[in-house]
């Protein structure tokens, strides 16, 4: 998914343009987030004990609306107003990646049946979390409990997150939500991921700025996609033999892909391999102008919650517990009613940065920060 | 090369104490005219500017600007080796490592000595334009401190209501509401117990008990405070210096 090692890429040549925040740092701002992707991301984690899916007393699954719910109410709560962007149909070119994920998910069924037979309940878990899929009744599931909440949801008419960076990039939004890199190759300003993650997991919110990564990368917008491409995206086989490291210095040296094809093509004695048919102009094209809804005709407006409907849906369709949806409305309520904190930074601009340099025996602060975050993460994966 | 000489470190203990607030991490700038701080907290909210000009060190001499990327909590833990009587000496060589503070007690009968490592940062400046404030509210220090301090308790928001007759700060919490108004006043013996305001028109903001109440860690700085507003800008609230100023800027709260 996404785009291989980008996010280590940037991370590496382009410092400045990752910063690690905490989610109530960005109150007041709007954010487009990617729905799809967040619904899959419930329907994987949230789960009982057992690692099952939640489900309702007539056994449908429940756990998309659970995060929906859940996740959007945290969002809300520290003074972020969401917008969904749901994906529509997927580009022709996606057609290969999907048809692997598709066997990749029909191995995994196998699996899971192979496991169930063995009685291994550990790998029964990890292989049925493998072959989960978004269904469209839960994505219109998804919408009418959005729609009860009162929070608004765009269709995008292809691809979610090239929606949600039109949307950043158009000014109707701060920023895209997503876990996915290539909403950067979409030209999204600013991409936040994991907001839409548990509260429980702590992770602080991450933040990546396009124009800074362009300029640690001292690439052009056209030269990232390029990079991205190289790295490997979703709608290409990424050449052999080429890694990060290489696909910069393959990049700088020959400026785009036309000109990179052209070199290896002129010699065939490099190690580097492009498949047979590689339609790298249409993937490019696919990232630099690809098929949005215009972003100025998109209304965005935040609602009151209909609270008997919440409660006849979740409560009486769903068996949500009545208690926490009504404490769930009322936050909905309380959020939207209060006066929203403004920012210094729509009133005064930014003129400059300042920056303090020491010699020797740097103490980064960013470093420092970074840092501390890595042990964070490596003590969760133990 | 940096070298500052204060009389006092109270001043600048107190100014650090007030700043650490709201952000963890600074640059000082040095130049020839003096040290200056201007830092957002982390949420864009708020900002600090601190000026302490030359004049107001007993000893200045600064030949090239320098930039201390200082850590506030770090400096802080310093400034406590030292009693608030001391002089304080600031050090710094072109291009540091570290800054250099030195206590000097009354009796020049102790001497102490600390390094503060620096750190890099990358600090946004921003450009503050002059906005024609509609009304300026010049009040005892304390009194404003109070305010705040006792509506905290009730709200997480102060709606401060300025007319001719008086300035009224109001709150609605979840247990009931209340309202302070001071009427402006004039103690010809004791200006600094005075209530002043200048209006060229009626003003009402909504802003942040809990930022506010952060400026007032400044109180001990100065007897008075003044408070400049105009409608859906930010706030300014000015702590005088007998040599720089201590400026506080808070966004409003605003209906959508």
């Amino acid at each position: 998914m996404g785009i291989k090692g980008l996010y280590q890429t940037i991370a590496d040549n382009a410092p400045k343009a990752i910063k690690q925040n905490e989610i109530k740092n960005f109150f007041g701002r709007k954010v487009a987030i990617d729905a799809s992707m967040s619904l899959y991301q419930f329907l994987i984690a949230v789960r009982q004990q057992d690692g099952q899916q939640l489900m309702n007393d007539s056994g449908e699954t429940t756990s998309h609306l659970m995060g929906m719910f859940y996740r959007t109410l945290r969002i809300v709560d520290n003074g972020i107003k969401p917008v969904y962007v749901f994906d529509g149909h997927p580009p022709r070119m996606k057609s290969g990646e999907l048809a692997k994920r598709y066997v990749r998910r029909e191995e995994a069924v196998k699996q899971m049946e192979d496991a169930k037979e063995a009685g291994d309940a550990e790998k029964l878990d990890k292989f049925s979390r493998r072959t989960v899929r978004v269904t469209k009744e839960q994505n219109e599931e998804a919408k009418k409990l959005l729609k009860l909440m009162g929070v608004p949801y765009v269709d995008a008419p292809c691809e979610a997150e090239a929606q949600c960076a039109a949307l950043a990039k158009a000014g109707k939004v701060f920023a895209a939500a997503s876990e996915d890199m290539d909403t950067l190759c979409f030209s999204a300003p600013i991409l936040l991921r994991h907001l839409t993650f548990s509260e429980q997991r702590k992770m602080p919110i991450t933040e990546v700025e396009l124009a800074k990564a362009l300029e640690g990368l001292e690439l052009s917008m056209p030269q990232f996609v390029d990079l991205c491409i190289l790295l490997g995206c979703d709608y290409l086989e990424p050449i052999k033999g080429v890694g990060p490291a290489t696909a910069i210095k393959l990049i700088k040296e020959h400026k785009d892909l036309n000109g990179i094809v052209e070199f290896i093509k002129a010699h065939p004695e490099s190690r580097y391999k492009i498949p047979e048919e590689w339609p790298f102009e249409d993937a490019r094209e696919l990232f630099l102008n690809p098929e949005v809804q215009d972003p100025e005709g998109v209304d965005l407006k935040w609602e009151e919650p209909d609270v008997p409907g919440l409660v006849d849906y979740l409560v009486k369709q769903k068996g949500f517990s009545e208690e926490r949806v009504l404490a769930g409305a009322a936050r909905l309520k309380k959020n939207l009613k209060t006066a929203q904190q403004g920012r210094l930074d729509g009133f005064f601009k930014v003129i400059g940065t300042t920056s303090s340099t020491t010699s020797a025996g740097k103490r980064k602060a960013a470093d420092a920060k970074a840092d501390k975050s890595k042990k964070a993460k490596a003590g969760k994966k133990k | 090369m940096l070298e500052g000489k204060l009389e006092q470190a109270s001043l600048f203990k107190k100014l650090v104490d007030a700043a650490k607030e709201l952000v963890q991490d600074c640059n000082f700038d040095c130049s020839e005219t003096g040290i200056a701080l201007e830092a957002m907290d982390t949420s864009h909210v708020s900002l600090i500017s601190l000026e302490l000009n030359a004049d107001g060190f007993s000893e200045y001499r600064c030949d090239r600007n320098i930039t201390l990327g200082l850590n506030l909590t770090s400096l802080t833990k310093i400034l406590r080796c030292g009693n608030n009587e001391d002089m304080l000496t600031l050090e710094a060589q072109e291009k540091p490592d570290s800054l250099i503070i030195r206590f000097e007690n009354t009796q020049q009968d102790r001497m102490s000595e600390y390094a503060l490592k620096l750190m890099d940062i990358d600090q946004e400046h921003l450009g503050i334009p002059e906005t024609e404030y509609a009304a300026t509210v010049t009040m005892p220090s304390t009194e404003f401190q109070r305010i705040c301090r006792d509506m905290y308790a009730i709200s997480e928001s102060i709606t401060i209501e300025c007319t001719k007759a008086g300035v009224k700060f109001s709150c609605e919490g979840d247990i009931g509401n209340g309202s302070v108004t001071l009427k402006p006043s004039a103690s010809a013996d004791k200006p600094e117990h005075a209530t002043k305001i200048e209006l060229s028109e009626p003003v009402s903001l909504t802003l942040s008990t809990k930022y506010l109440l952060n400026f007032c860690k400044a109180t001990g700085l100065s007897d008075t405070v003044t408070l400049k507003m105009a409608d859906e800008n930010p706030v300014l609230v000015e702590y005088p210096l007998s040599s720089g100023h201590l400026r506080f800027y808070l966004a409003p709260k605003l209906d959508d």
